[in-house]
This record gives structure tokens, sequence and C-alpha cells, in this order.
């Protein structure tokens, strides 16, 4: 069974679409991202853009494990881990960026 | 509750005390529980609520009362002297909805003596969240560098044309309004 020591971040599977950020009820998730158009597409195909995720931070000072944020991602881009987010010396340092948050 | 659907009786607010006495004579005499909800938005009232049961009968026959008290005049006859335990769930209710109980006991219950409002009230407005920026504001493909014209406003802060920002020559917004845009989500566009 997957404890509930930390969440971590499928950033593959993340389409930045910011419902984690506001459903966060204690505003610990920030995330940067921005459009690209999407080079491989077949001949004569309307030309489309897509989302490209930037930056995707958690800051483990204001996360209450509630969990909403793994029960709202539409796309499973982000999970239970068992092991827990390391303490740290100062507060900036809890915030935690994409390769701290990626599953091991 | 026991498989059943309970049904509030309404009574009006000047009948609430000899109501609840009634029905505790009936032999509705345990107290379950007093609530107080806003039904700002829809009528200008708070609504309060209490359940008795009859424990005669493994307690599952229950008497509902409610009652709807105005919002400009907040004043509701306390039932501690028929139910003593009520006067700790009146407490609750006059200070997170700022309602006064006639002969209860007036002290606080939760908040600290220095906390101004009434938190439970819909347009009480979370000021701090107001104040600090919103990591959701932002939209899909946004970012700092590049932001987008449309707003979100969190749940708890009103669109700042309604509060924060309102236009000076305006009078400030009725509660309803207030309570109406403090849902969160999208503002819309503003009109100056």
């Amino acid at each position: 069974m997957t404890g509930h020591g930390s969440i971590v971040l499928i950033e593959q599977n993340c389409t930045s679409c910011m419902i984690c950020a506001r459903e966060c009820p204690s505003w610990c998730i920030t995330i940067d991202s921005h459009t690209e158009t999407v080079v491989d597409q077949p001949a004569g195909a309307r030309a489309r853009t897509e989302n490209v995720l930037d930056r995707f931070a958690i800051d483990w000072s204001l996360c209450m494990f509630c969990g909403i944020c793994v029960d709202e991602c539409p796309f499973d881009a982000l999970e239970w881990a068992t092991p827990q987010a390391l303490p740290a010396r100062t507060l900036t340092a809890l915030t935690h960026e994409i390769p701290d948050l990626s599953a091991h | 509750m026991s498989g059943q659907l309970l049904s509030a009786e309404d009574v009006p607010t000047d009948r609430w005390l000899s109501s609840v006495q009634h029905a505790r004579d009936l032999g509705f005499d345990y107290f379950d529980w007093l609530g107080c909800t806003d039904d700002i938005g829809r009528t200008d009232t708070f609504r309060v609520t209490v359940v008795l049961r009859d424990l005669a009968d493994g307690g599952l026959r229950t008497r509902m009362l409610s009652t709807a008290v105005p919002r400009d005049e907040p004043v509701l006859d306390s039932i501690r002297t028929v139910f003593v335990g009520a006067g700790w769930h009146e407490r609750e209710a006059a200070e997170l909805f700022g309602l006064r109980f006639t002969g209860g006991d007036g002290r606080r219950l939760l908040l600290s003596p220095t906390f101004e409002g009434a938190p439970l009230r819909k347009e009480q407005v979370l000021g701090s969240r107001a104040a600090v920026g919103w990591p959701g504001a932002k939209e899909p493909g946004e970012s700092a560098a590049s932001p987008s014209r449309r707003r979100m406003v969190p749940p708890g802060v009103p669109d700042r044309d309604v509060w924060g920002e309102r236009d000076s020559a305006q009078p400030p917004a009725e509660p309803a309004e207030v309570a109406a845009s403090t849902g969160g989500g999208r503002v819309r566009r503003r009109s100056r």
C-alpha cells in the first residue's frame, strides 16, 4: 500500500491545466507554463498549440497533505508516495521543483 | 439519521421558545443539536434549526424545528432554559453568524476576543486571501512573464469591483452582492 508521505509529479501526464493549483485549499502549488505550436502535424492540418510545463512546485511548508490535488487531477499526473518530503533549514528550501517531485 | 428523512417544522421567531417547550412536553425531551445556516441570496434571513429526540423508542422519534431570523435584527430567544446543553450550540451560532440569543450565554466560545466579524456569514470576505497572490489565478499556458487578460479569483475573495477596489462614488456593496461574488471562479468583465 502506498504511503501518504509526499506527492509526486508524473511530468509527462501534466497538461498544465491549473486544476490542482485552483483546488488546493492551502495554495501550495505553483505552476508556470507556456504554449507552443505543435510541429509534428500531418500535412494540411490546422495549426495547433499545446501547453508546455515550465515550472511545477509544491511548497511543503504550506501543504496539509489533504490529497485533493491527487483526486482532482484529470490526467493522473499527481500521485501519493511513501517517502516523506525532506526537512530543510529554511522555508524556501521546502518548495520542491519538478526534479524533486519526480517519482524515484 | 436512522435512515429517515427529517422535515423541519417552520416556527415563527416569536413562538420559538414556546414551540421548543411544547415539543419537550410531547416527549421529545432529548436535545440533539442546534445549528444555523445563512440564507443570503434566497431570503434575508438566518435559519436556526433544532433537532429533538424521544429516547423512549430507541431515539427514533425526532422532531426538527426551524425558524427564520431576520438579517437586519438577528435576535432570537434562547432555549437554554428548556435544554441546558443548547446553550453551548447557541454560543457557537451566535459568534459564527452574529446572532443574539435573548437570555442566552453571551460569552464567546471558539473565536479570540479580538476577532471582529461573523466568519460563517456568507458575505464575510477572507481578507488575508485577497491580499496575497493566488497561484490558481494563472491560466493554462500562462506564466508571470506573459500574463493573460482573463481573471480568476479564489473562493472567499469577491470580485474587486464589488469589494476592495470598489468605485468610491458608490455606496458599499450590499451583503447579498458580496456573498454572491465570493464563490470563486472567473470574474466578469469590468464595466468601466
